[in-house]
């Protein structure tokens, strides 16, 4: 039968055996991680990225390598998935790319007008640096690509349509517009958007929708000069 | 109740009432937002809500292990409290340390750490404060006549839980290590040395409940505590399977992790047969039924719904879904707001001198408290598995995701609606015992409640 003293050793030798091995195993870590987080390429701008991530609790909704709140997207491979300019665009008004849906807060970190456009974009820089050094990080495969995705492919669905398009089209308006199939389902699909509308209205409304539709949910995107043009042929083009 | 110093409890479990019901309105703030009604997240978006639910249920936990420590320490050493005036000092700035954190999450002074988010100032304040909870303690236990195997398992629970606070307060650039060392704290804590602390209160109220001798308990609690650490502290790798620490963890977690249900099956059949062999019945059943529902509850919460996503090759899918917050819900109602309720049952009539076993509310606010949780527990899973299934495997869209799980959050509510009158009743029960009162000179409070107690001890002697 079991004495208590026989019971007290059992717990003080498996708790000091399993400690021991703990911190074995620790300091093997240790000695792993800056290779597998890719130090190296952990610049000022990342470690700003990070405080910017951290001083607002950023995973009080959101996920970063699973840890976090489950209330708003999984961000490890956000700029792989996004892009860039979708990023810096989206963080400038976090609710006009979802009107009437789950909020993001709008940050007046990010926003030009609260505290100057090179401010915003700089801050913007940094939490996207972050991200994609985030990205960087050997997470031993997470998160693991969907493998319940159909393989066929829909008659309908040409993405050489949306290969052609520009970087911004494919990053920034596809998070919203459809084209060939691809992109997103908040606003219209843009197939044949040229055959119901010119390309002078098209620059126009590009340009500056609440001028053309006041109230309307598109985001001021604040396009110029080459980029806009950029778009609107390729608008044209569908 | 034997001592006078004793009565400190009260206050701390008073406390606790407190923080618990602010706890579930900031639940229900996120329970609406997940049902689609935002309407509050101009003033507490999402992760201050979240931020103010975790951080009071570390709160009042802590507020509940030290009023069992203040209630347990002297009876255990049996002598009165050393310095009871440190320990009352020590209640009030613990209530405004907790309280100034969580103002401070609505105006962005945080740190967002997960569960950790109480900003580096305070933890400052926190660490005086443990430190002094402590002191007070080890000071009792050391003048004290006796140091019983359930004071010690206390204590050092206790004083663990104090050093595994300081690894969260190390400083890094490099968030992989932050989150590391961030799971000390965390992982180590939950599945750790708090168990300690719960199955040192877990065998105060057996002894004190069923009349089985000290020795055949203790020794069982060292088993108990034995077969935790066994598994829970190599488990902390379940938490570094994906974090970028070394592959690995995979191995070395998912293989203790998966031992940890024993542990707490261990101490569900510890609880459960202690109670049938006691035989001599105790006045006070619903404490004894919180005592063995904590047992058999953190079984369910913390061994059985942590096995079922702790697997790696389930975690890859898991890992980051709603399944962690089901998981979370059930383990810690379960292990840790059980126990504490359970004590708080127990220690009322001894404290108060009224007995008030008979109540149809203590009954009821067990019931219903427990289904309730049940219930929430479901509509998590459901989303969670739902979450797996639409968003990780079939590759949907985020937010398309969430909208389609607003349905589920309904069910999420109204489950809460049903613990939460639960909860209503504890509290109210609480309120009718009154305040504490000096216990009499031949032990046990004035009342009702001292002398069945007290005809119990004597019975058990005979």
């Amino acid at each position: 039968m079991l004495t208590k003293s026989a019971a007290k050793a059992f717990f003080l030798g498996g708790t000091a055996l399993c400690a021991v091995a703990f911190l074995l195993l620790t300091l093997d870590t240790l000695a792993e991680l800056p290779k597998r987080s890719h130090v190296e390429d952990m610049t000022d701008q990342v470690v700003r990225g990070h405080v910017i991530w951290n001083k607002n609790n950023c995973m009080g909704c959101h996920t970063l390598m699973g840890e976090g709140a489950y209330y708003a997207p999984e961000l490890t491979k956000v700029v792989e998935r996004r892009g860039e300019p979708w990023m810096d665009t989206f963080l400038q008004d976090p609710e006009a790319f979802y009107p009437g849906r789950r909020k993001m807060i709008k940050y007046d970190i990010f926003d030009n007008e609260a505290v100057g456009a090179e401010v915003a974009a700089g801050n913007r820089a940094d939490v996207i640096a972050f991200f994609k050094w985030v990205g960087n990080i050997d997470t031993n495969g997470f998160p693991a690509k969907p493998d319940l995705v159909p393989v066929g492919v829909a008659s309908n669905v040409d993405p050489r349509i949306m290969a052609r398009a520009p970087v911004y089209f494919q990053t920034v308006c596809a998070g919203c517009h459809s084209v060939g199939g691809k992109g997103g389902n908040v606003g219209p699909s843009l197939d044949g958007v040229s055959a119901r509308f010119d390309a002078d209205y098209l620059r126009k409304w590009v340009s500056d929708p609440q001028a053309v539709k006041p109230g309307t949910t598109m985001p001021t995107l604040g396009l110029k000069g080459e980029n806009l043009d950029e778009i609107v042929e390729y608008l044209g083009s569908l | 109740m034997r001592y006078k110093t004793q009565k400190i409890a009260y206050w701390f479990f008073a406390a606790c009432m407190l923080l618990f019901t602010l706890q579930i309105i900031y639940g229900f703030i996120m329970g609406f937002a997940r049902m689609g009604y935002d309407g509050l997240h101009e003033i507490i978006p999402f992760n201050t809500a979240r931020a103010v639910h975790t951080n009071l249920l570390v709160v009042w936990m802590l507020s509940g292990f030290m009023g069992a420590a203040y209630y347990i320490i002297p009876e255990e050493s049996e002598r009165e409290l050393w310095m009871p005036k440190l320990a009352v000092i020590q209640l009030v700035s613990l209530l405004l340390v907790g309280v100034t954190a969580v103002i401070g999450y609505h105006f962005n002074y945080w740190e967002g750490r997960k569960f950790l988010e109480i900003p580096r100032e305070l933890d400052y304040l926190v660490v005086i404060n443990v430190l002094t909870f402590l002191l007070v303690i080890f000071m009792t236990i050391w003048k004290g006549k006796r140091k019983t195997t359930t004071a010690m398992v206390l204590f050092f629970g206790l004083l663990a839980a104090a050093l595994l606070y300081l690894p969260g307060m190390i400083t890094f650039k490099n968030i992989v290590f932050d989150s590391f060392f961030r799971w000390w704290v965390v992982h180590l804590w939950v599945e750790g040395v708090w168990e300690l602390i719960m199955g040192a209160m877990l065998s105060f109220l057996l002894i004190k409940l069923t009349g089985i001798d000290r020795e055949v308990i203790e020794k069982w609690l060292y088993v108990i505590v034995g077969f935790t650490f066994l598994s829970g502290i190599l488990g902390t790798g379940h938490h570094y399977y994906y974090t970028g620490a070394p592959g690995y963890w995979l191995m070395v977690g998912g293989v203790f992790s998966a031992l940890e249900p024993l542990a707490f099956l261990g101490m569900a059949m510890y609880a459960l047969s202690m109670a049938k062999k006691g035989g001599r019945k105790h006045p006070n059943r619903i404490a004894l039924m919180w005592t063995l529902g904590c047992a058999v509850m953190s079984f369910v919460g913390a061994g059985f719904l942590g096995f079922a996503h702790t697997l790696p090759g389930v975690n890859i899918w898991t890992h980051g879904t709603l399944v962690t917050a089901m998981h979370g819900h059930l383990a810690f109602w379960g292990a840790y707001a059980m126990i504490i309720l359970a004590m708080i049952s127990y220690v009322l009539p001894e404290m108060t001198g009224r007995s008030l076993y008979k109540s149809w509310m203590a009954e009821w606010a067990f019931w219903t408290t427990n289904i309730g949780m049940i219930g929430m527990t479901g509509a998590f899973g459901v989303m969670g598995i739902a979450q797996v299934y639409m968003e990780r495997k079939a590759g949907m869209d985020f937010l398309e995701v969430q909208e389609s799980l607003e349905v589920h959050a309904v069910g999420l509510v109204l489950a809460a609606c049903l613990m939460t009158a639960g909860v209503i009743l504890f509290i109210r029960n609480f309120i009718a015992y009154g305040l504490p009162v000096d216990p009499t000179e031949t032990g046990g409070s004035s009342g009702a409640a001292g002398s069945a107690a007290g005809a119990f001890a004597s019975s058990k002697k005979s």
